[in-house]
C-alpha cells in the first residue's frame, strides 16, 4: 500500500496526454449525447398527451416545456423525463392548458367550406371532429381553427360530433356550443332539414340543452309553367304529400284540358297552410293565360303571363282575395293582343274544335260553372270575339237521368250561365241566345255513364 | 453514472490503458515525484470537483465536460494503479530469482 503512494506521486506526466483525451472525447461525443438523450426523453412522453411539447437538451440538463390537459398528467410527464437514463436535471417549463370559461366551440358553414374553432379538450378530440366534419362534408373543404382548452363539459365530444352532422343538413349557418347550452342558425339545405335537425337535436347527450334553435327553412315552392308552343303545362317543386300531389295533378288536368302536364312535384314536409287551397286557386288563374308562369314560394303567389281579354285580366289581377288569409299575390298580367277576325263559319269550326278537346264542367245538378273551366271559358270569349258580326246560339243539353221538367229547366239555366260568363266578358248580350233542349237531343247513349257524361254538354252554334 | 459508463466505454477503456502505461512506467521511473503538499493540493481540488459534479452545480455542457473528465481521470488512476502494481510484482519476482 505504502508503494502505491510512492509510485502515485510520479503518475501525473501521464495526466498531459489524458488531457488530451479529454478534450478530444468532449468534442466528439456532445452531439451524439445530446441528440440520444432528446430521442430517449421524447421515447419516454409517448403515451402521454401534451401540447406544445419541446424538448431541448444541452449536455445532460433537459429543459422540458409543454402544455399538459391534467395536473397529474404534468406532473408524471416531468417525473418520466427525470427518469431517463443519462438525464441530469430537468428544467421544468411544463404548464397546464389554459382552462376556458365558457368552454366555447363552433361550427360554421358557407358555401364552400366548413370552419371549426374555439376549444377542444384533447388533441385526439380535435383530430376526431375534424376527421368526423371531412366524412359529414365530403368535398366540402374543413378548416381546423380549434384550440386546446381545459374546462370541457362532460360528454363534449359526443354533443359535438352529433352537431358535426347536423352541420352537413345546413346551406349556411352556424353551430355552436357554450359550456353545455347549444346554440344554432342558418338556413337548412333542404326541406324537411330543419326538421331533421331538430329531431337529432333531441339526441344530445345528457347535460346539454339547446338554447336557441335558429335554423331556417329554404323556401317552399311550388312551380308552373304553361309554354304555349309546347302545349305543355310543367309542375316542378314541391307538395306536401302524395294526397294533395294527386288532387293537384286531377285538377290540373281539368284545368288545362288542352296542355300535357309534366309533373316533376316532389312531396316534402314545409308547406304553408293552405297551400294545397293556394295552388288550386293560382292555377286556375294560370289555365286562364295565354302563356304564363306561377311561383309559389313559402305564402307567396307570383304569377305573370298574358291574359286573353281585358276583362279576364280584371279578374286574375284579384287572385290576391281568393287567397286564404296570410297569403299575398304578386300578380304581372297584360293581355294578349287580340287575333285577326274570322269568317263566321271558322267560328263555328274554332268553337267545335276547342268544345271537342274539352267541356264546359258544372256542379253536379246545378247550372253553376266550375271553376276548372274558366280557362275554356276564356278561349270562348276570344273566338267569339274574333267573329264580332256573328250571333250564337248557347245550347245546352243533359242526359236522360232525372225528370224531362228538370233536365230542360237545368240545361236553359246552364246554357243562361255560359251567356252570362260571355257577357260579363264584355261581349254584347244580343249576340248570344241560350237554348236548354234538356235531354232531347242526346249524342250518345244514356246506357252507359260515358254516354250520360257525353250528353251533358254546352254546344255553341253560329247562326 | 452506468449510462455514462456505457456510451463512453471506449474512452474510457482508452484512460484505463493509459493509466496502465503511466502506472507501468512509474515504478522504475528515477524522475522527480510531485511534492506532498502539491499532491495534497491536487487531492483536495480533485475532491472539489467532485463534490461540484454531485451537486450539479455547473450547468449544461459544462457540467457535462466535468462528468466526463471526473469519469476518465478516475479510469485513468485505475488503470495506474492496475499497471503499478503488476510492475512491482513483475520487479520484484524478477529481484527474488
Amino acid at each position: 500500500m505504502h508503494g502505491l503512494f510512492r509510485w502515485s506521486s510520479k503518475w501525473w506526466p501521464g495526466l498531459i496526454p489524458l488531457a488530451i483525451l479529454w478534450i478530444v472525447a468532449a468534442w466528439t461525443s456532445t452531439a451524439p449525447l445530446e441528440a440520444d438523450l432528446a430521442a430517449r426523453s421524447n421515447a419516454s412522453l409517448k403515451d402521454t398527451i401534451l401540447d406544445k411539447r419541446r424538448i431541448e437538451v444541452d449536455g445532460r440538463d433537459v429543459t422540458f416545456s409543454a402544455d399538459a390537459f391534467s395536473e397529474d398528467g404534468r406532473r408524471s410527464s416531468v417525473a418520466s423525463v427525470e427518469a431517463t437514463p443519462g438525464v441530469r436535471l430537468v428544467h421544468d417549463e411544463t404548464r397546464l392548458v389554459p382552462e376556458a370559461k365558457p368552454f366555447v366551440w363552433s361550427a360554421e358553414r358557407d358555401v364552400v367550406r366548413l370552419t371549426l374553432g374555439g376549444s377542444t379538450p384533447l388533441p385526439a378530440s380535435k383530430n376526431r371532429l375534424t376527421e368526423a366534419a371531412r366524412a359529414a362534408l365530403g368535398g366540402v373543404e374543413v378548416v381546423d381553427r380549434m384550440g386546446l382548452a381545459r374546462g370541457a363539459p362532460p360528454r363534449f365530444d359526443a354533443a359535438a360530433l352529433l352537431l358535426i352532422d347536423q352541420v352537413g343538413k345546413l346551406k349556411d349557418g352556424k353551430i355552436t356550443i357554450s359550456d353545455t347550452s347549444v346554440s344554432l342558425s342558418g338556413m337548412a339545405r333542404e326541406l324537411g332539414g330543419r326538421e331533421a335537425i331538430a329531431a337529432a337535436l333531441k339526441n344530445l347527450p345528457e347535460g346539454f340543452s339547446v338554447a336557441a334553435n335558429e335554423v331556417k327553412a329554404p323556401p317552399y315552392v311550388f312551380q308552373a309553367n304553361k309554354d304555349p308552343v309546347a302545349v305543355t303545362l310543367t309542375l316542378t317543386g314541391y307538395v306536401p304529400d302524395n294526397s294533395v300531389h294527386a288532387a293537384l295533378a286531377t285538377t290540373a288536368g281539368r284545368k288545362f284540358f288542352n296542355e300535357k302536364v309534366v309533373d316533376n312535384l316532389k312531396a316534402s314536409v314545409g308547406a304553408a297552410p293552405g297551400f294545397a287551397n293556394a295552388v288550386t286557386r293560382a292555377l286556375g288563374a294560370l289555365s286562364r293565360l295565354s302563356t304564363g308562369s306561377l311561383v309559389v314560394s313559402d305564402r307567396e303567389v307570383r304569377l305573370s303571363g298574358d291574359a286573353l281579354y281585358d276583362a279576364a285580366a280584371g279578374q286574375i289581377r284579384g287572385l290576391a282575395r281568393e287567397l286564404p288569409q296570410g297569403w299575398t299575390a304578386k300578380v304581372e298580367i297584360s293581355v294578349k293582343p287580340a287575333a285577326a277576325p274570322v269568317d263566321a263559319t271558322v267560328c263555328q269550326q274554332l268553337f267545335s274544335e276547342l268544345l271537342g278537346k274539352g267541356k264546359i264542367r258544372f256542379e253536379a245538378g246545378r247550372a253553376t260553372i266550375d271553376p276548372d273551366s274558366a280557362g275554356l271559358l276564356d278561349r270562348l270569349v276570344e273566338i267569339a270575339q274574333r267573329c264580332p258580326g256573328a250571333s250564337i246560339e248557347i245550347a245546352g243539353h243533359t242526359d236522360a237521368d232525372g225528370e224531362d221538367g228538370f233536365n230542360q229547366a237545368l240545361s236553359e239555366k246552364r246554357a243562361q250561365a255560359v251567356a252570362d260568363y260571355l257577357v260579363k266578358a264584355g261581349l254584347p248580350a244580343d249576340r248570344f241566345k241560350a237554348v236548354g233542349y234538356g235531354s232531347t237531343q242526346p249524342v250518345a247513349t244514356n246506357d252507359t255513364d260515358e254516354g250520360k257524361a257525353q250528353n251533358r254538354r254546352i254546344d255553341f252554334l253560329v247562326r | 453514472m452506468m449510462f455514462l459508463a456505457t456510451f463512453h466505454w471506449g474512452w474510457l477503456v482508452g484512460a484505463v490503458l493509459l493509466g496502465f502505461a503511466m502506472g507501468w512506467i512509474a515504478v522504475v521511473h528515477r524522475g522527480q515525484g510531485v511534492s506532498k503538499t502539491t499532491a495534497r493540493w491536487l487531492s483536495l481540488l480533485v475532491a472539489v470537483l467532485i463534490a461540484v459534479a454531485l451537486a450539479h452545480l455547473v450547468p449544461g455542457r459544462f457540467g457535462y465536460w466535468l462528468d466526463l473528465g471526473l469519469m476518465l481521470f478516475a479510469a485513468y488512476l485505475v488503470g495506474c494503479a492496475v499497471g503499478s502494481w503488476l510492475r512491482d510484482w513483475v520487479v520484484s519476482r524478477h529481484v527474488a530469482a
